[in-house]
């Protein structure tokens, strides 16, 4: 059996999926936390469900990634119920999707979800009538609380295949007949033809038929939409605000909101440094001995040689690295990260900084990519599906491939400054520059149009629970990802280095040096970084360099390519030729920015 | 271009209501306000304005809405009490 999860963004799908399963998916309190579809295998019972999530959407029948990845699974799959979760204190836009599902001739079962919320609003809904109307089943939800979870699971275990209403099945069988000979009778069948921008509003004329054309509709589903929410739900009128609203009210406010959101940046950046400095010496302190013990170990039973000195080395070198520069790094991000996303104030930095980013020629909403990034790319390349075309998508996946410090590079950026007393205010102003510079070039070449709009989720105390898991998840890859990466990309270095090899590019040295100001060997710290940016310091602390070349040899690699696994990630996402242009932009960035400090500096 | 005279959400104050007449833009940023429920006769309230032309904060039913200027512009409206 096969159900699919549909809803608005940020109605709580996902939470309603953990409660369904008990997976630990991601939830967040902004709009487009789920930007892939997932398939949950549940048991429920005696059968074998699977339930499959998908990225909140207004309309099934708009442009987009996200919409076209959903009808493609309807048009894949045999979908059995559609469950359609609806954020009962905003029924009225919601409904308009839920009458679109409704014309696909699926069952549906409706779950008026954060129904807590609601009545905390003071909203009542007759869920019965509602029910009566739509014809579906409804039911009042919470992901929360667990209100409604026995009945929803009760109707997915008693609703079957074989179950289906008769009539229903008919017509999605004539509908399933119609597509295969090329007719087009209900909206289903156009699902993938469906573009915008083709009504010409002379409905004799078109070839589309006036129930599958889009505004016409739209609309008799928003006028139905508006009648149902107005027949179903009545207010309780005036009630106190509560203390979060008041909060709300007071971030939302231009004046004071602004200012406090960018001093809470602030604050969460001085405190990730702190946080860094501060735990450096104690975990190093703590592994010293364990050093030790790993080097000579291995120095004792690795007969002499070339490879023992290789191991012996790059081991520790790849365990302490990781542990002590790395990792408090990383869960300090974590941490901070998982409570903006949790508490909604994450995308109210999006509107605080819509004008700002305008100049760059992004809209606001790239600020919730360009954040995660300071944590880590790979995903953050993924969250920049929430910009609304295709060119905004580039520019953010570009800025975040070349620009923007994951909280591992961060880390090992400021281990290799304070070894090398290089000059902190350069590198930081020059990224910031950089930054500045590709924004408004590259906003130049493909000007926005000006669309800016988002919905904010209301303000929620973080869940403890929720935050724990998230920082859990986020911290899981640097026991998968970095740490061993580290330690094999740390083996291959020193390999690199004791074998000599980088003596050939002693040639190179006078080029360079006149270039860019460094020794030859650092430039192989920037060529480097073309497997993963923060392996180019490894490199580095091996070298004996000037504050000066380690100014511009740092600045050269925090500017440069991105890692591999967001290489990987902007193929999938954007494809080959638009990582080609990306690798290419970060070569000629990292080149120039060598140039121009060899200049100034 | 046709002469705009009518009102629109740019005109509108913090704390007031309005009732939506029309949409003036074209089919893709059209279909998004119709997705986030900025449909004739839907009704809004205006909570904040950010400065130097920034964003606009609406609020529809329990939903809050942040706009940008150009798209507030596109919006008709008729101011309510």
């Amino acid at each position: 059996m096969a159900i699919v999860i549909i809803g608005n963004p940020n109605v709580g799908k996902s939470a309603v999926l953990n409660r369904l399963s008990g997976s630990n998916i991601l939830v967040s309190n902004y709009p487009g936390t789920s930007t892939e579809i997932s398939a949950n295998p549940v048991k429920i019972g005696k059968k074998e469900i699977t339930i499959f999530d998908t990225p909140g959407i207004y309309s099934i029948f708009s442009e987009g990634e996200e919409q076209k990845a959903i009808r493609d699974l309807f048009e894949r799959e045999e979908i059995d119920l559609i469950l359609n979760i609806v954020d009962a204190s905003n029924l009225e836009r919601n409904l308009v999707l839920s009458y679109e599902l409704m014309d696909l001739a699926l069952p549906v079962l409706m779950l008026l979800n954060q129904i807590d919320r609601a009545r905390a609003l003071g909203i009542r809904i007759n869920e019965k009538l509602l029910s009566e109307l739509l014809k579906i089943p409804v039911i009042p939800f919470s992901a929360t609380t667990g209100e409604g979870l026995q009945e929803v699971w009760e109707i997915m275990e008693s609703s079957s295949p074989e179950k289906k209403d008769k009539a229903i099945k008919e017509e999605g069988q004539r509908n399933k007949e119609n597509l295969s000979r090329g007719k087009k009778p209900l909206q289903e069948c156009s699902l993938n033809e469906l573009r915008m921008g083709q009504c010409n509003g002379h409905c004799a004329l078109c070839s589309i038929p006036a129930d599958t054309c889009m505004s016409y509709a739209d609309w008799r589903r928003v006028e139905k939409a508006r009648t149902t929410a107005d027949m179903v739900s009545s207010s309780l009128g005036e009630r106190q605000r509560i203390l979060l609203e008041k909060t709300q009210a007071f971030f939302d406010s231009s004046l004071l909101g602004t200012p406090v959101l960018l001093l809470l940046a602030y604050l969460a950046f001085v405190l990730l440094l702190k946080f860094v400095a501060i735990s450096e010496g104690p975990i190093t302190a703590l592994l010293e001995p364990l050093n030790q013990t790993i080097e000579s170990f291995l120095s004792n039973i690795l007969p002499p040689g070339m490879l023992n000195t290789i191991l012996s080395k790059a081991v520790p070198e790849g365990l302490i690295i990781p542990f002590s520069i790395i990792m408090p790094a990383m869960l300090m991000v974590a941490c901070i990260m998982s409570l903006l996303e949790d508490s909604g104030l994450l995308p109210r930095y999006s509107v605080a900084l819509e004008r700002a980013g305008s100049f760059f020629g992004i809209s606001g909403e790239a600020i919730i990519p360009l954040s995660l990034g300071f944590g880590c790319r790979t995903p953050a390349i993924m969250a920049s599906r929430i910009m609304p075309t295709a060119s905004q998508r580039f520019i953010v996946i570009t800025l975040l491939s070349i620009v923007v410090p994951c909280a591992a590079t961060l880390g090992i950026l400021a281990s290799v400054i304070a070894a090398f007393q290089a000059s902190l205010p350069v590198i930081a102003g020059t990224m910031f520059a950089v930054l500045m510079l590709m924004g408004f070039i590259l906003s130049r070449l493909m000007p926005r149009e000006d669309a800016f709009i988002y919905e904010l989720p209301p303000l929620r105390f973080p869940l403890w629970s929720n935050v724990g898991k998230k920082v859990k998840m986020r911290f899981s890859g640097f026991f998968t990802e970095v740490l061993p990466l580290l330690l094999i990309m740390s083996i291959a270095v020193r390999a690199l280095l004791e074998s000599g090899f980088l003596e050939i590019f002693r040639t190179m040295e006078a080029f360079t040096r006149f270039l860019f100001g460094i020794p030859a060997e650092a430039f192989i710290a920037v060529l480097v970084t073309i497997f993963q940016r923060y392996l180019a310091p490894l490199v580095l602390l091996n070298l004996d360099l000037t504050p000066r070349e380690a100014t511009i040899a740092i600045s050269m690699i925090a500017l440069s390519l991105p890692c591999l696994p967001a290489m990987v990630m902007t193929v999938r996402e954007i494809g080959w030729s638009g990582l080609t242009k990306i690798l290419g932009l970060g070569f000629l960035t990292s080149c120039s920015v060598g140039i121009m400090l060899n200049l100034i500096l | 271009m046709e002469e705009v005279t009518a009102m629109t959400i740019n005109d509108m104050k913090p704390g007031q209501s309005a009732r939506i007449l029309k949409l003036n833009r074209g089919l893709q940023a059209g279909r998004r306000l119709f997705e986030m429920g900025l449909v004739p006769g839907a009704r809004v309230k205006l909570v904040s304005r950010h400065p130097f032309k920034g964003p606009v904060l609406l609020q529809i039913a329990n939903t809050q809405i942040a706009l940008g200027r150009k798209m507030a512009n596109s919006v008709e409206i008729e101011i309510q009490e």
